[in-house]
């Protein structure tokens, strides 16, 4: 079986600003993988350690950070065999209908029989980019994929945990599934599997490279502002003596009621 | 505001569907509802606005709802209408027709939508980067879709009244379908701190696992659950993480949020200034967490915590 994983780099959340007028400041944050997309990745090891004859390429599309060795490491250390990464200074900003539209000439290119998407990712959280690449390719596809219960050749049964029910659906492969985040908790990786990364095949394409000729911007991102404050009252009592305490006490009992 | 001519709408989870509808009556001289059910799912569309009603059929145990794209995509391109909105539900399974749909119609596609505005176009506003932000797109395709999140649009009284007919639409087969091999009501509900009244955060600034115990006595007297910043939840593994506040986590929206050794870094924050009013305690009278609260105090949490306690007993 030829899985392919797909993950997005996004900034590190942790390290992100925000400037006085409410734009975003990023540049300090280091891109990593999306989180989300780690447990896909997981998932594709996962099976992969039950089914014989199988490998797993890793897929992104992407501007400059993808081109970044230690990015490219990391994601090959969490056991996937290869990596194709599509780079385009156009592919910056993508929306997810684009990227989806971009991953599909990829996955037509290298083949599969599972694709393996995270349900979003931590910068937009559009949540469509697995769903819109399976339509895209005309081929079964689902989200909210929280187990896989079996995989056979053209055959894989899963588990959707949705918001009140569970379903069990069986799927005709090639298939595309988005998965949850609490399908698994992805293994760290080991420094034997950091070294072993570096050894592993790349393969990078540009846009000219697949067969891109009209890609609609059916959406357009108009900005990205933090939302504004709500004015705090900001009674701050210092210290901590008894008196003290009870006022603050006093605050909070008054709120209470 | 000019109305745009005809909204679609649809829920395959029956409460969400009157706020749904409420959004079509407010942007959209005709609303045309797809109801997938019996004469009285029909019926409740029509009392609660839907100008018009299209019913896909009976609910089908071995079918799931994301299977219907086809069937109505159909429709949506057989319309004459053009410059519409389709409307759906912001959860799993009606982002997955979401998504579906676009592609099977050419549209555009926002998730998880906090407002609309067709004013100069069709513009939808959404959270990003985890609650730091709030995105805007514009749809520039003559279909948009969106999945609308709860609590947007004021759902409509129903009026018995309103009752129309509904047009029978044929299912439309899927090149591949899924198939729906069981289906059973999802186990034991879990905390669910975003609809909590009252909430207490805990930050490393507790300390302690002992202290923690604490602020759970505390939480218990006042009647507010648990939370917690992100180290506690996962650097300390001191409380799960469906307990951790802030980005990637739960966003609260209390009444009472109450900080304790909680710094407020922005990432936290963001998770907490829903919140009606907030409370903090925190011995470092530089910590960020003192610009965002309406009442604070400067001091020791071994000092403090015991202190409300018997201040809040009695």
């Amino acid at each position: 079986m030829k899985i392919i994983t797909c993950y997005k780099l996004v900034p590190e959340e942790q390290d992100i600003a925000i400037n006085a007028d409410g734009n975003l400041d990023i540049s300090k944050a280091a891109p990593k993988i999306n989180p989300f997309d780690l447990c896909a990745v997981e998932t594709g090891v996962q099976l992969k350690g039950l089914i014989d004859d199988c490998s797993i390429t890793a897929m992104s599309v992407g501007g400059k950070a993808l081109t970044n060795p230690k990015a490219r490491k990391d994601v090959l250390s969490r056991g996937p065999d290869d990596l194709t990464v599509v780079i385009d200074d156009k592919f910056e900003q993508l929306l997810p209908h684009q990227t989806a539209r971009i991953l599909m000439a990829a996955a037509q290119k290298t083949g599969f029989d599972l694709i393996i998407c995270g349900d979003g990712s931590s910068d937009l959280y559009a949540q469509q980019v697995g769903l819109q690449l399976g339509e895209l390719l005309g081929v079964a596809n689902i989200n909210a994929v929280s187990k896989i219960i079996s995989a056979e050749p053209g055959k894989l049964i899963v588990e959707r945990a949705l918001d009140n029910e569970v379903e069990v659906l069986e799927l005709v492969l090639p298939a595309v599934i988005s998965v949850s985040a609490d399908i698994n908790e992805p293994t760290i990786p080991s420094m034997k599997t950091i070294l072993a990364a570096a050894k592993k095949p790349v393969t990078v394409l540009s846009a000219a490279d697949l067969d891109l000729s009209d890609i609609t911007e059916l959406v357009e991102l108009v900005s990205v502002i933090a939302p504004k404050q709500k004015t705090r009252q900001n009674i701050v009592i210092e210290g901590d003596d008894e008196q003290q305490i009870a006022q603050f006490a006093e605050h909070l009992r008054k709120a209470l009621k | 505001m000019s109305k745009l001519s005809n909204i679609w709408v649809f829920s395959d989870i029956a409460s969400r569907l009157p706020e749904i509808i409420a959004a079509g009556v407010a942007l959209g001289e005709k609303v045309s509802a797809f109801v997938i059910g019996t004469e009285a799912d029909i019926n409740r569309a029509y009392s609660f606005g839907a100008t018009h009603v299209y019913c896909l059929g009976d609910k089908d145990s071995q079918k799931i709802t994301e299977d219907y794209s086809n069937t109505i995509a159909k429709v949506i391109s057989s319309s004459t209408d053009t410059n519409t909105l389709m409307l759906l539900a912001a959860n799993k399974r009606c982002k997955a027709l979401a998504s579906k749909l676009g592609v099977q119609l050419q549209a555009g596609v926002v998730n998880d939508v906090t407002e609309i505005n067709i004013d100069n176009g069709i513009c939808a506003k959404h959270m990003a980067y985890g609650g730091l932000a709030i995105a805007e797109e514009k749809i520039n395709s003559p279909i948009a879709i969106m999945t609308l999140s709860s609590g947007v649009f004021e759902a409509q009284v129903a009026d018995t009244n309103n009752t129309g007919e509904a047009v029978n639409v044929a299912f439309v087969e899927p090149k591949t379908p899924i198939k729906c091999i069981e289906r059973r009501a999802k186990q034991g509900e879990s905390v669910d701190l975003g609809k909590a009244k009252r909430v207490i955060g805990v930050g490393s600034g507790i300390g302690s696992k002992d202290n923690l115990q604490i602020a759970s006595e505390l939480s218990e007297i006042i009647g507010a659950e648990l939370g917690c910043s992100r180290p506690i939840a996962e650097t300390e593994k001191w409380m799960d993480r469906e307990r951790y506040i802030g980005v990637s986590g739960v966003m609260l929206k209390p009444e009472i949020y109450l900080a304790l050794g909680i710094s407020g870094q922005i990432q936290h924050m963001v998770g907490a200034l829903g919140s009606q009013t907030i409370f903090a305690v925190n011995k470092d009278k530089n910590a960020p967490i003192f610009q965002y609260v309406d009442y604070g105090i400067v001091g020791d949490i071994n000092k403090v915590m015991p202190a409300l306690i018997n201040a809040l007993k009695a």
